[in-house]
């Protein structure tokens, strides 16, 4: 068994990895570029404002990367669909019952109620509420962006009152996204041990041996099928043209998110006001 | 020769009388009003008896050192006819006028004058014996400049022929005219013919020239609040040069006391000092016009107002008038010039005086809800011109620097709660315009970037900058009825709903805003919920690590 300790798994394709480094640049970026602006009247914020180059280029930076964090997502729909519906892979991320009972498990196992820790799947419970977090909050996200970013489009099919509603649930969502990942995703992949796999691609079997038990016991039962490649190839074909065709209206959507509306004319027309008006007689009183 | 003989000794029998007489006789002390009365023992000749004897036909003549020659002569007939004369209360001897007596005793000894005037001034100092001191009765001429001659008492009142006062009076300028020849020069007929003209007939020399001591300021008022003529300036202006005095006194210029020091009343001269421009006869000035005159003056008020000076310098008008541009206000557009008084008292005074030259903005101003409270009702509270845009160094308010600082200028007033109180009007204004996106960006741009222009909505953009009208007005911008329009101005395409993106200044409540209020509620809950759950399941993962980490570190412990 000495051998089997140091094996390693493969986890995350490079796709994969790739998609993940995305999400990192994007969310921290706008992390960066949006949290200062939610609480712009603090003098940290202010100051990292004027270290970003004013609100107006911040304003620019969040939407640069909000675009990115949206192309991302779109080529996640795409990869999750080609994965479930070519490749035929389980869907290991749809969350279960199961995972409620691991969860309490492991707080039981934890303060030492439950002499065992839950044996879990390819995606444990920890990882599903990140997963489900994130695709949450990049739904509020990007609706309530997209009010913020067109109020004027928003607001010809919706009250009035939607765009500040939007501006708060952006901001709580956002709020909330940060600081989960703060405390969640730190803990479990940095502080706790940190979990390089998103990005070598590779996990050790005493990290599959705690947090993918029955993953790694399908693995060494050699339960892991390969889809049959002529299935995949005919399913390929089907899907090739509707995923083309779904990501154009995808991406066109983005277009049209991102260039709708100018919300407000670039400059104030500026009044002309006669200011020297002097009544009569003149205002000198040279005597 | 009889005749001859006959003369000598009738003079020897005079002068021998008046040798007694005099030696015998007190000096004369007599006053101008009530001369002393003579004396009981009368002596049977007149002491000066034998003068006339001599003077009263005597062709001799005395030629003074400078060349100058006096005449022996005395026309007896017309000394008995002057005041002195034989009609005065009290009897005038010829040395009461002509002393010391000594010298005039005969033979008479040589008299120290040098000229003709000297020998009559020399006369006129006997004339305080009886009289007032010319000083007192006529310092006027006293103080003539150096090196003029200065006349006495008998240049203008006579010799042996001294008329009476009343006389002088019947014809004052026949008297001043014996030396004021001038006064035939026709300017000088201009200016008397309008003195007559604004006061009547009767002006004589004294109606400008009082014979008392004269200030430096009477002086000049003996002109300036006298006459009403102009003075025409190169480019054909004209500068009127009346000034009433009055007017300095009852000004801020006035004798007054300001922060525990006694001011007294600012003389002509102290603002008008450039003495060989001001002083008399007046240097021509060198003002082309009378826009000239009056931005010249400014340096003058600088001299003691130096503060207010260089703020001034820094406001748009002053640096309107570097640019070339005169039109724009200088100190005595806005303070005026003699009648200075308190500039904003009453406050209405203010807007008043901006209003001379900025009529169509007063206007405006005045039919606001601002404007109309300060000149309707006097209220104290309400912001006059000078309260949004500052006294002296008045910014410029199309820049974008005063742009973004208006909302700090609002709130001064709008964000306090003692003053908003007293109109029920809320102090969330400020708050809630500067979290919202307009009110975000113009607070950042003003502390980041306060020179670049932005596009933002300030609180005149939408509430009107002069025109201000009440928030429950009719004809308000910001009412729900003219908001869409107030919106459209920046952004052109907003439909109905759009307003309402707008939270009116209201914080988000159950009755205002409720879908912000409930968003707000929603993650007020789930955000501590959320992240309590991750921190209390992480404290017990590192709870049983660290009893694990323990536990291999005993056990490492026993194995050993």
């Amino acid at each position: 068994m000495h051998n089997a300790q140091q094996l390693e798994y493969n986890r995350f394709n490079v796709f994969q990895r790739i998609e993940h480094g995305v999400l990192l640049v994007s969310f921290t970026v706008l992390a960066i570029t949006g949290l200062p602006q939610m609480f712009s009247l603090q003098p940290w914020a202010a100051f990292m404002i004027a270290a970003m180059g004013g609100i107006e280029t911040v304003r620019i930076i969040h939407r640069a990367a909000a675009v990115l964090l949206i192309v991302g997502t779109i080529y996640h729909f795409v990869a999750v669909s080609y994965r479930v519906f070519v490749r035929r892979v389980a869907m290991t991320m749809l969350p279960g019952w199961q995972d409620v009972r691991d969860g309490l498990q492991a707080l039981g196992y934890n303060v030492g109620l439950v002499k065992t820790p839950p044996r879990m799947g390819r995606y444990n419970f920890g990882e599903k509420i990140e997963y489900w977090a994130v695709i949450w909050g990049t739904v509020v996200m990007v609706i309530t962006g997209f009010m913020l970013w067109n109020p004027i489009a928003t607001t010809s099919f919706l009250p009035g009152q939607f765009i500040p509603a939007a501006k708060a649930a952006h901001g709580g969502e956002a709020l909330l996204a940060v600081l989960s990942i703060i405390t969640w995703h730190f803990y479990n992949v940095h502080v706790k041990r940190f979990n390089r796999s998103m990005f070598t691609g590779k996990i050790s079997h005493a990290e599959m041996e705690e947090e993918h038990a029955l993953e790694l016991a399908e693995i060494e039962r050699g339960q892991q099928r390969e889809p049959d490649p002529e299935g995949v190839r005919r399913r390929r074909r089907l899907f090739t043209p509707v995923a083309a065709v779904i990501t154009t209206i995808l991406l066109i959507g983005l277009y049209f998110f991102v260039t709708y509306e100018q919300t407000a004319i670039t400059t104030v027309p500026r009044q002309q006001v006669d200011v020297f008006t002097p009544l009569t007689p003149a205002p000198e009183r040279v005597q | 020769m009889s005749a001859c003989y006959f003369r000598w000794l009738r003079i020897a029998v005079w002068m021998a009388v008046a040798v007694i007489t005099l030696i015998w006789r007190q000096p004369v002390a007599a006053q101008t009003a009530a001369p002393t009365p003579a004396p009981t023992t009368a002596p049977a000749v007149a002491p000066d008896a034998a003068c006339r004897l001599c003077h009263a036909d005597s062709t001799e003549t005395l030629t003074l050192p400078s060349g100058d020659v006096i005449h022996a002569g005395v026309d007896l007939a017309v000394l008995d006819a002057s005041v002195h004369g034989s009609h005065a209360a009290a009897p005038v001897y010829c040395t009461d006028c002509h002393g010391p007596r000594q010298r005039y005793q005969y033979p008479h000894a040589e008299s120290p004058a040098q000229d003709r005037v000297q020998f009559r001034a020399e006369i006129a100092t006997n004339c305080e014996q009886c009289h007032v001191s010319a000083e007192m009765h006529n310092p006027g001429h006293l103080q003539a400049a150096a090196g003029s001659a200065v006349p006495n008492c008998v240049d203008c009142h006579g010799g042996h022929d001294t008329a009476p006062v009343s006389a002088m009076q019947a014809d004052p300028v026949g008297t001043c005219q014996q030396c004021h020849q001038k006064f035939d020069d026709p300017h000088v007929a201009d200016i008397h013919a309008e003195v007559v003209a604004n006061f009547g007939e009767g002006q004589t020399c004294q109606t400008c020239h009082a014979s008392e001591p004269q200030s430096e300021d009477a002086k000049c008022q003996t002109c300036h609040s006298l006459l009403t003529r102009q003075l025409t300036l190169p480019s054909g202006d004209t500068v009127d040069l009346h000034v009433n005095p009055e007017d300095i006194v009852n000004s801020m210029h006035g004798e007054r006391v300001v922060e525990g020091i006694q001011y007294t009343t600012l003389r002509c001269t102290d603002c008008h000092r450039e003495q060989g421009l001001w002083g008399f006869p007046h240097q021509p000035i060198d003002a082309e016009t009378r826009r000239d005159l009056t931005i010249g003056m400014q340096q003058v008020c600088q001299e003691c107002h130096r503060d207010i000076f260089a703020r001034n310098a820094d406001g748009v008008h002053a640096q309107h008038i570097v640019d070339g541009n005169l039109e724009a206000a200088t100190c005595a557009d806005c303070h005026g010039n003699h009648a200075i008084h308190d500039p904003d008292q009453p406050r209405e005074r203010v807007s008043q005086t901006c209003g001379n030259c900025h009529s169509e903005i007063n206007a405006q101003y005045a039919a606001s809800v601002h404007g109309a409270a300060l000149l309707g009702e006097e209220n104290p509270d309400v912001p006059v011109c000078t309260d949004c845009h500052g006294v002296h160094n008045i910014p410029d308010p199309t820049t974008a620097a005063f742009r973004l600082s208006s909302p700090q200028m609002c709130g001064r007033c709008h964000a306090d709660v003692e003053l908003m109180r007293k109109y029920n009007i809320s102090t969330d204004v400020f708050d809630t315009y500067v979290a919202d996106f307009h009110g975000t960006t113009v607070t950042l741009f003003e502390s980041q970037a306060p020179d670049e222009e932005t596009n933002k909505a300030v609180c005149y953009d939408c509430h009107g900058v002069h025109n201000i009208l009440p928030a429950t007005d009719e004809n308000s911008q910001v009412i729900k009825a003219n908001l869409l329009a107030t919106c459209q101005q920046c952004h052109p395409d907003a439909t109905a709903n759009f307003p309402d993106s707008w939270t009116s200044h209201f914080k988000p409540s159950l009755e205002h805003n409720p879908l912000v209020y409930f968003v707000n509620l929603f993650y007020m809950i789930v955000i501590p919920a959320t992240v309590g759950g991750f921190l209390l399941f992480i404290g017990t993962d590192i709870f049983r690590r660290s009893r694990e980490w323990f536990g291999r570190r005993r056990q490492r412990g026993t194995d050993a």
